[in-house]
């Protein structure tokens, strides 16, 4: 691309000025503040339009700047300019009240719609931000060198990786790893207050299974103690077959003890009837039925006293029984409820596990995804723009210093250096005047190759301001070589008196 | 004839745990069950229908006889119970062997059986879940015989897994009306007819809503029947939405006044939308000191117009990073991804100019 021409109406400072441009070199010449800056904005805003920013930020932005005091409904101009081999003339109005633009194919009279996205198009895809990284070269702001070194291995890193210098992809990678600490942190609090809640849940999962261990342990010692209690509904006592016994010999004694008393009877009887042997045989068979009868009931008040200890003893036993079967049912169900407890903790604990899925997880996964997108993309630009830029930025370094400085290198750690003809020398080590050189180059090749096949013009903003005459001789004869579109600005003539000197074409513009 | 209709009461629950609340949430559970009997001792209803769930888990003996004592305390009233999926009665339940006060009618195994009482005149098929699922569609062949008085289904279930519910079918089959549980919230398939009362209390941060039970009358065949909240607090959803001029402290004093507005006893789940200042670092933890905050959803951006941003940004990284996103159906994950991206891209950026 290439700018023929621009009348600014009003915009900032600057009011009804029109300037001509040549498509080499032309130096627009001015003092401090007379608005060098301004002609600069008011290009941008011309092909990129003028955005007003929301709330707070609008009273410092751009628009507020250099919108003019005098007359703000007339607020831009017109340029006319060159691309792809087609003319076109732009004019723009920004007023707050009627803002409007034009883009006219002077070559064939069609009007195009900006607002359409028609100028995108006649600009061949470069975006605004590509445009102030390749068109606008600035002085480097630094003034020590060692900040000086570092403001140029961020251009060179920025370009690299990002395409824009701005970029500052280690401070974004950084905040994007805080941001997800920061989640993390938060994440593992709840982890670790979840495995606290899991925890108390095993810690009461083993208090109740020591309490099903105690119940065992009751139960064995129960059981032990028990001895010969059967645990079957019915059965027998030890005691029932003696006392069976006693009952049966009881019967037997009573049957005795009759059957005594009527023999004895009847002997009396019959002896007594008969008499024949007088009475004492009667008397001595009554006295010895009598002792066997006293005999006899002595066996058996012992049997009875025997038989009623027996089923006493038999009814503490069945008590006992009693008491022990109820004492195992009870431990029986106590164990049963353990039991259920314990499944119950143990379903409780399996919930524990699903609700773990949080918030966190969703802002890390995003946060990571952010991460590898911008590596990946950056890997990708690095492929196409990194090292053509290198070499690119070597090229001009070589031409502008005369063959003494060659390849810029850069490592890993994103360290620059230049190979000379014998050594590496790292960028340390440089002189300012060189590392201007070296930020010229950069600056320059990134303008080829970021801007695709449409070169558009490039302003140099006061930057040969420490350049010695030699290697500004070198710079503005390469810069004629180069046939592009350059606006050198500037405060001081040297510039002009050194093109005047080598006798380079070029045009002056005066504000 | 008055009833209450109640279900997915899950004693022994103690939701959200971890939080600062949670402790209570457990005993509140059983409370307003309470308050429930003692409301009916106060007025008191002919029918108590509890459709499943009356326990989270496996109820121990202990928890059977408060129930029980709690179902003695209100003779007049007959109580209609079953097992759902959660308190199932498995092999080794001890439903199977607790004896129930008089006036409770326990629907036992998984076989459907029906209920008849004289006085007064009614009539309750059920039937009470042995197993944790059940697939078969048990409810959707069952017809009342044709007999006078109320005629009621007490169903637990209606998803795939939980006896599937055709709601034409089981509707149309009828009865006077379909005692429904299983679902937490509150839910009428047909007026005054097939009704799910939802959880006595919310059991967990999904049970968003009201919650209570549904109270009835059955006159001449003709039932009526509405919804009464009763549960002791509710989860709410509270939306803040964020402007480009909010900040923290900003966004802290919207939510108090929110929850003080809307009751500072609810559960929250606070969602922020709208779009923020792409330099505010929102704290959204400290919004959980405020009240009873379960969650902070953060589903707002910074104000960037990704668009715009991509004609400014095209051919640089930045460019290409909102290329890449806005190429596709962004799921949530790299929607939040974008932002992120841009936001450290950008705020990162060196200031050239």
């Amino acid at each position: 691309m290439k700018i023929k021409r621009l009348i600014i109406r009003n915009f900032g400072g600057i009011h009804e000025k029109s300037m001509e441009f040549l498509p080499g070199i032309n130096v627009l010449y001015g003092e401090n503040e007379s608005g060098k800056t301004t002609v600069y904005a008011f290009l941008k805003s011309m092909f990129y339009g003028l955005r007003r920013q929301r709330g707070r930020a609008a009273r410092n932005d751009a628009y507020a700047l250099y919108e003019p005091w005098e007359n703000p409904s007339v607020y831009g101009g017109t340029v006319w300019f060159e691309n792809g081999g087609r003319n076109f003339r732009l004019s723009r109005n920004f007023s707050r009240t009627g803002p409007s633009s034009e883009l006219l194919c002077e070559d064939d009279g069609e009007v195009m719609d900006v607002e359409q996205g028609d100028l995108d198009g006649v600009l061949g895809g470069v975006s605004e931000v590509i445009y102030e990284n390749t068109v606008a070269v600035g002085q480097l702001k630094s003034v020590t060198g060692p900040e000086l070194v570092k403001e140029l291995q961020n251009y060179m890193a920025s370009y690299q990786g990002t395409a824009d210098s701005s970029v500052d992809l280690g401070r974004a990678m950084q905040m994007l790893k805080m941001t997800r600490k920061g989640f993390q942190v938060q994440a593992d609090r709840r982890k670790k207050e979840l495995a606290i809640q899991k925890e108390k849940i095993l810690a009461h999962m083993n208090y109740v299974r020591g309490e099903m261990e105690e119940l065992k342990e009751k139960r064995k010692a129960l059981l032990e103690d028990a001895g010969d209690y059967s645990l079957e509904e019915e059965g027998g006592t030890p005691m029932d077959g003696r006392i069976e016994e006693l009952a049966r010999r009881k019967k037997r004694l009573n049957g005795f003890m009759a059957a005594t008393a009527a023999v004895m009877i009847l002997a009396a009887v019959l002896l007594g009837v008969f008499l024949t042997e007088g009475i004492w045989p009667v008397i001595a068979a009554l006295t010895a039925g009598a002792s066997a009868l006293t005999a006899e009931f002595i066996m058996r008040r012992k049997t009875v006293q025997e038989w009623n200890k027996r089923i006493n003893m038999r009814e503490k036993w069945l008590h006992r029984r009693e008491k022990f079967r109820w004492n195992m049912e009870s431990l029986r169900e106590s164990y049963r409820e353990k039991r259920m407890s314990l499944g119950n903790l143990q379903s409780e604990y399996e919930e524990e596990e699903e609700t773990t899925a949080q918030a966190e997880e969703l802002e890390v996964e995003a946060l990571n995804l952010a991460m590898e997108t911008i590596e990946k993309l950056s890997g990708g630009i690095h492929n196409q723009v990194g090292d053509r830029l290198r070499r690119r930025t070597s090229e001009i370094l070589r031409e502008i210093t005369g063959g003494k400085y060659g390849e810029v290198l850069m490592d890993e750690a994103l360290h620059m250096s230049v190979n000379t003809e014998e050594r590496i020398v790292p960028l340390e080590r440089l002189s300012r005047g060189t590392l201007e050189q070296i930020y010229f180059a950069l600056r320059m090749a990134a303008g080829e190759i970021l801007c695709g096949e449409e070169e558009f013009p490039v302003i140099l903003d006061d930057v040969f301001g420490m350049y010695d005459e030699d290697r500004l001789r070198a710079v503005l004869r390469w810069l004629e070589k180069e046939k592009r579109q350059i606006i050198i600005s500037t405060c001081h003539r040297r510039e002009m008196e050194l093109l005047e000197r080598e006798g380079i074409p070029y045009r002056q513009i005066l504000l | 004839m008055k009833f209450i209709h109640l279900a997915d009461v899950h004693l022994g629950a103690v939701p959200d745990k971890g939080c600062p609340w949670s402790a209570g949430r457990g005993e509140e559970i059983w409370e307003t069950f309470r308050r429930v009997i003692a409301g009916i001792r106060e007025n008191p209803v002919d029918l108590l229908f509890i459709a499943g769930d009356l326990f989270h888990r496996q109820p121990l003996p202990g928890e059977l006889k408060e129930v029980n004592y709690l179902f003695s305390t209100i003779p007049e009233t007959h109580v209609f119970l079953m097992a759902g999926n959660h308190d199932c009665m498995r092999k080794d339940s001890f439903y199977r062997t607790f004896s129930w006060a008089e006036n409770v009618h326990f629907f036992a195994g998984e076989k459907m059986r029906r209920i008849r009482l004289e006085k007064p005149r009614v009539t309750v098929y059920g039937l009470g879940y042995e197993h944790q699922e059940i697939r078969e569609p048990l409810y959707d062949g069952v017809k009342p015989s044709e007999e006078d008085g109320f005629r009621v289904l007490l169903a637990h279930g209606g998803d795939e897994n939980h006896i599937p519910i055709n709601v034409r079918a089981v509707s149309q089959a009828g009865f006077d009306y379909i005692a429904l549980g299983h679902i937490h919230r509150p839910q009428v398939l047909v007026q005054n007819k097939m009704i799910y009362p939802g959880a006595l209390e919310p059991i967990d941060r999904n049970d968003t809503g009201p919650h209570g039970y549904v109270e009835g009358t059955y006159e001449d065949g003709l039932v009526q029947a509405e919804f009464v909240p009763f549960a002791s607090r509710s989860y709410q959803k509270l939306v803040l939405t964020l402007r480009e001029d909010s900040t923290q402290l900003s966004l802290e004093d919207m939510l108090r006044m929110d929850i003080k507005r809307q009751g500072a006893r609810n559960i929250y789940h606070v969602v922020l939308r709208g779009v923020r200042s792409p330099d505010l670092l929102l704290i959204s933890e400290k919004l959980k000191s405020l009240g009873n905050v379960i969650e902070v959803e953060d589903l707002s951006h910074p104000a960037y117009d990704p668009e715009a941003l991509l004609r400014q940004y095209g051919g640089t990284l930045i460019g290409d990073y909102i290329e890449y996103f806005l190429d596709k159906e962004m799921s949530l994950a790299e929607e939040k991804a974008l932002y992120y991206g841009l936001q450290a891209l950008l705020e990162t950026s060196r200031q050239v100019k």
